[in-house]
């Protein structure tokens, strides 16, 4: 791969993943996240 | 008896690995207590598959995450842009780097290899399709089933529940010891034997798990072609003297597949080769671009 070409896909790429995570705070997906995190998940430890 | 290649330097990859361990997972007390941490801290996706029911965690899992997000936290199906967007600037920073140096259950197994007494398979015919199962594991366990779940109104992480061994391992047996050990059932039996499959594989084949089975590194393998971190091979250098294939944890020849997805960027091969053909190296700019001898 070309090095310009895959400047080029790196930094759309960033923009795209920055854009995500952004987006993701602004839809407070965050939360599901925190929700999931903090409690135990039962199914994670084989018993849900 | 075999024993694992051993390479000069290894024991810096292998303290980075345990403070990586330790970053992720400081509060070592709730093992004793049979609780999880629910500080804010645990809304950010740490980089490698480290259990967010760990007793000791700090972070979330994002492969745990990805099921959450995709079924909207319990409520109706949704696009992941959180939880994707720290996947994507983890996997174009460092790729698959995270599951040589950062990664929990890649250190485990690298640590259970080093055992000796038993005869080390570097590969066997036919190994590289099995290398495909990862990408299932992806799609089905990680994305389509819990998508599915998701229409029906529940959150079901297939992955977490019927296959990760990271969870049973930091999660499931400690809380199973200290509070929960009325409640197991089959899955979590099943949960052990998968672990226990595992671990014993890793005595005799290089992470196993991280070849075969780990839906994380299909996403980071992905970005290995353009991420920061990097593998540089110069050719010219090189005197085809065979060690880095050799010592490579993942059964690829590094010099041939420098870009590979399956490449974990440990550095193994680097440090064992006679001539410094081999380099990790961290931004865009490729001594290999051009895979011209003259060029390097």
């Amino acid at each position: 791969m070309k090095r310009t070409v895959r400047i080029c896909i790196f930094t759309v790429l960033a923009l795209a993943g920055t854009a995500f995570l952004l987006y993701g705070i602004y839809l407070n997906q965050v939360s599901s996240v925190l929700n999931k995190a903090t409690h135990i998940c039962l199914e994670c430890i084989g018993i849900g | 008896m075999a024993k694992a290649k051993r390479v000069k330097g290894e024991w810096k990859r292998l303290t980075v690995q345990a403070a990586a361990f330790l970053l992720q997972n400081p509060k070592l007390h709730r093992f004793f207590l049979g609780t999880i941490e629910q500080g804010k801290t645990k809304s950010v996706c740490v980089p490698g598959l480290n259990c967010y029911s760990c007793p000791a965690a700090i972070g979330a899992c994002p492969i745990g995450s990805l099921q959450a997000s995709l079924s909207g936290g319990y409520k109706k199906p949704a696009f992941p842009f959180y939880v994707l967007g720290f996947l994507l600037l983890f996997g174009l920073t460092l790729g698959r780097w995270i599951c040589g140096w950062l990664c929990p259950f890649g250190w485990v197994q690298d640590l259970v290899y080093r055992i000796p007494f038993f005869k080390k398979i570097r590969t066997f015919p036919y190994e590289r399709f099995l290398r495909w199962l990862k990408y299932a594991v992806l799609g089905v366990l990680v994305i389509g089933l819990p998508l599915l779940s998701a229409f029906k109104g529940v959150l079901v992480p297939w992955f977490c529940k019927i296959l990760c061994p990271a969870g049973t391992l930091f999660g499931g047996i400690p809380l199973a010891i200290t509070k929960y050990g009325s409640q197991i059932g089959f899955y979590f039996w099943w949960k052990v034997g998968v672990l226990a499959a595992l671990l014993l594989l890793s005595l005799l084949i290089s992470r196993p798990f991280c070849r075969y089975l780990c839906p994380l590194g299909a996403i980071y393998g992905m970005f290995n072609r353009i991420a920061l971190v990097h593998l540089d091979y110069a050719s010219g250098k090189c005197v085809d003297c065979g060690k880095c294939e050799t010592v490579c944890p993942m059964g690829i020849d590094p010099k041939a597949q420098f870009n590979s997805a399956e490449c974990i960027r440990c550095g193994r091969c680097a440090r064992s080769c006679p001539v410094d053909a081999l380099h990790v190296r961290f931004g865009l700019r490729m001594k290999n671009d051009s895979h011209k001898k003259s060029t390097i």
